[in-house]
């Protein structure tokens, strides 16, 4: 079970690094989901998923590099840690129905962060406001393709 | 790493890794080679997080700053030669270099000045942004010309062309960004270049200096020399170099500033601030208090920009106040390496006795202490630097702590009854580094833009950070000079205009 490093989001660059946890963990369920023979039936979009969600990382990397600046850094101070944190470990027993709704709280938790942070990021930088709301209707639409499954 | 176990999930919270624990004794890098200096006096180099020691940093000797000097010297005529596209190439591969190592550079910051690891990446993208600004130096150092300018069959041309040896004496607060407002528009327009860092904060430019070394800057044209005012002083006086840049304390500037041009040289010399923020009657209240959080208490208030006096006009006074004091208290102090703290130590042992001095004086002044950063503790970093956020209320124009640069995070309230009486407090400080103001209207905000004496004006903005494109200006005590760092002015420090008047028989 991979162990997430979730902190207080009360800065930008902590309220990414809690955005590449949730990343972090988002991919290491779904590639255990992958990996499971007992889940056959949903291995390619698990695996799918899992590699939506790297490359989702790799956006919120560049998203710190790049658009950081002085100006920005002021405190975030709405944002509680404790609404947005994830349970990684895959239920044992879960069928293949259960371990899919396991996943999609994921999302769902997900997207209430994105979307949460992305109000807050709104008053800091336009940009980064518009790549969380994208991340968090991505989340939803991963969840809707769960459910089917 | 602190673990926290909450039901089913397990998450922890993490402290980012340091680079290094201990950087050892750091070299000079002169004429491409790293140097041991043979200088018996070496400091230490202090994580002012935990008040522990990471490194050693040699005082070099006159001799050792004058074989960089001699080294830049005979390097510089090949490199003026060198065709300004190819050194804005070299440009191209430090900046990739800088990318690569971006977070340590931003770690290594943290470890040695104390400021949080947001501030320190934004400081390490703003270090970049002159490179790339730099990199342009084909189209920025372009002369000019006149067919027929000087009479009829005689044109004229006005060449820019780079003087030869240059110098940056660089202060403890921003140890990436400040070289790099000079060393890359002066290299990339055919001067050759020393840097000394703070011996405070040595550490980020010598890990930065690797970079310039796989660069492939040729040998004695990027140089580094450590030390403290025996270095500085070698620079000022030595006739071999052109122009010195300085950022730093007023007096230090004003000595800088004197003793340069006495030898001779260009000089531009940025000292320190007192900045006010002004807040109008029709403020958005929270967001001007959250952008002011950043001014007051951002870098621990050791920013030449940083916001100084809260400047409190008519009836807004205490609804503000009462939201800023609230939101102050909700500043998380720690070691910058927690990626959820606010605000980190301030640099040393002695910047907190002079912090914590100018509080008690300002409470001796008849001062009210809304909020009391004097003995603030963190947990696990018992030995740190740290100040709190601190808030003086009821100040006078008067006070010292009105007055004076504090270089902490300190906010001095005063209030007025309208922008003139706003403006006017402004002007009677002998700073001119910033100023900002808060409001709606845009008539208040183009009277302050206009009127205020002060080189870096903000509306609705706390930290008036000039972009590489653009000069970091000041006026009045807070710069001795005329151009400034950054963009074209720095172009035009380091260059001359030699006009060429040509007739063909």
């Amino acid at each position: 079970m991979v162990v997430c490093e979730f902190p207080e989001c009360t800065t930008f660059g902590a309220v990414i690094r809690f955005a590449l946890e949730l990343e972090k963990g988002s991919v290491a369920v779904y590639e255990e989901l992958a990996n499971e023979p007992k889940y056959a039936g949903g291995a390619e979009t698990f695996k799918a998923l899992a590699a939506a969600h790297k490359k989702r990382g790799d956006l919120l990397e560049h998203t710190r590099r790049e658009k950081l600046n002085e100006m920005i850094l002021e405190p975030i101070q709405d944002l509680k840690r404790e609404d947005y944190l994830i349970d990684t470990k895959v239920p044992a027993g879960a069928d293949l129905k259960a371990a899919a709704r396991f996943a999609g709280k994921i999302e769902e938790t997900s997207s209430r962060f994105y979307l949460d942070s992305s109000k807050v990021a709104k008053m800091l930088l336009a940009e980064a406001a518009r790549i969380m709301e994208r991340l968090g209707k991505e989340n939803q639409a991963n969840k809707a393709k769960l459910e089917s499954l | 790493m602190i673990r926290r176990h909450s039901g089913r999930r397990t998450d922890t919270m993490a402290i980012l890794s340091e680079v290094k624990k201990d950087y050892g004794k750091i070299k000079n890098f002169v004429n491409g080679e790293w140097i041991d200096s043979t200088s018996s006096k070496v400091v230490d180099i202090e994580n002012p997080s935990t008040a522990g020691s990471i490194g050693k940093v040699p005082m070099s000797t006159v001799e050792e700053t004058k074989a960089a000097i001699d080294a830049a010297h005979d390097a510089w005529w090949s490199w003026r030669e060198t065709p300004p596209i190819t050194r804005a190439r070299l440009m191209f591969r430090l900046k990739e270099l800088l990318e690569q190592h971006f977070e340590n550079i931003a770690r290594i910051m943290v470890q040695e000045q104390g400021k949080t690891i947001d501030e320190a990446r934004g400081e390490t993208r703003r270090t970049i942004e002159n490179v790339e600004v730099a990199a342009g130096i084909p189209s920025l150092m372009m002369g000019y010309n006149l067919e027929d300018g000087a009479a009829e069959g005689i044109d004229e041309d006005a060449v820019i062309s780079p003087l030869g040896v240059f110098a940056a004496i660089c202060p403890f607060n921003f140890p990436a960004m400040i070289p790099f407002w000079f060393w890359p528009y002066a290299v990339a327009s055919g001067n050759t270049y020393i840097v000394k860092p703070s011996k405070q904060v040595p550490l980020t430019q010598n890990y930065i200096f690797k970079l310039v070394e796989e660069a492939g800057f040729p040998p004695g044209v990027v140089n580094l020399v450590n030390g403290s005012h025996e270095v500085a002083d070698t620079l000022m006086e030595h006739p071999h170099v052109k122009g010195i840049s300085f950022v730093g304390s007023t007096p230090v500037a004003k000595y800088v500033y004197k003793k340069s041009a006495e030898n001779g040289k260009r000089v531009q010399a940025q000292g320190g601030a007192k900045n006010s923020l002004v807040v109008m009657p029709d403020a958005v209240i929270d967001r001007s208090v959250r952008n002011m959080l950043a001014s007051f208490y951002g870098c621990a208030g050791q920013r030449c920009l940083a916001g100084s006096n809260l400047v409190l006009v008519g009836d807004v006074a205490e609804p503000f106040l009462k939201k800023f004091v609230e939101a102050s208290k909700g500043i998380k102090m720690g070691y910058g390496l927690d990626e959820s703290v606010n605000m980190g130590p301030v640099v040393s042992g002695d910047a907190k006795k002079k912090v914590v001095g100018y509080i008690d004086k300002g409470v001796e002044e008849g001062a009210k202490l809304l909020l009391d950063g004097r003995n603030a503790k963190v947990p696990g970093y018992e030995k740190g630097y740290f100040v709190g956020p601190t808030i003086l209320d009821g100040v006078t124009p008067d006070m010292v702590v009105a007055k004076e640069e504090i270089f902490g995070p300190v906010v001095t309230v005063l209030r007025m009854k309208n922008l003139d009486e706003a403006i006017d407090f402004i002007h009677s400080s002998r700073f001119g580094n910033a100023a900002s103001i808060y409001t709606q209207s845009g008539k208040w905000a183009r009277e302050f833009r206009y009127r205020t004496q002060c080189g870096n004006i903000g509306i609705n903005v706390g930290i008036v950070a000039a972009m590489a494109y653009f000069p970091f200006a000041g006026y009045k005590d807070s710069f001795f000079g005329d151009l400034h760092g950054q963009g074209q002015d720095a172009i035009k420090f380091f260059t001359d205009r030699k006009v060429v008047i040509t007739r063909w028989f």
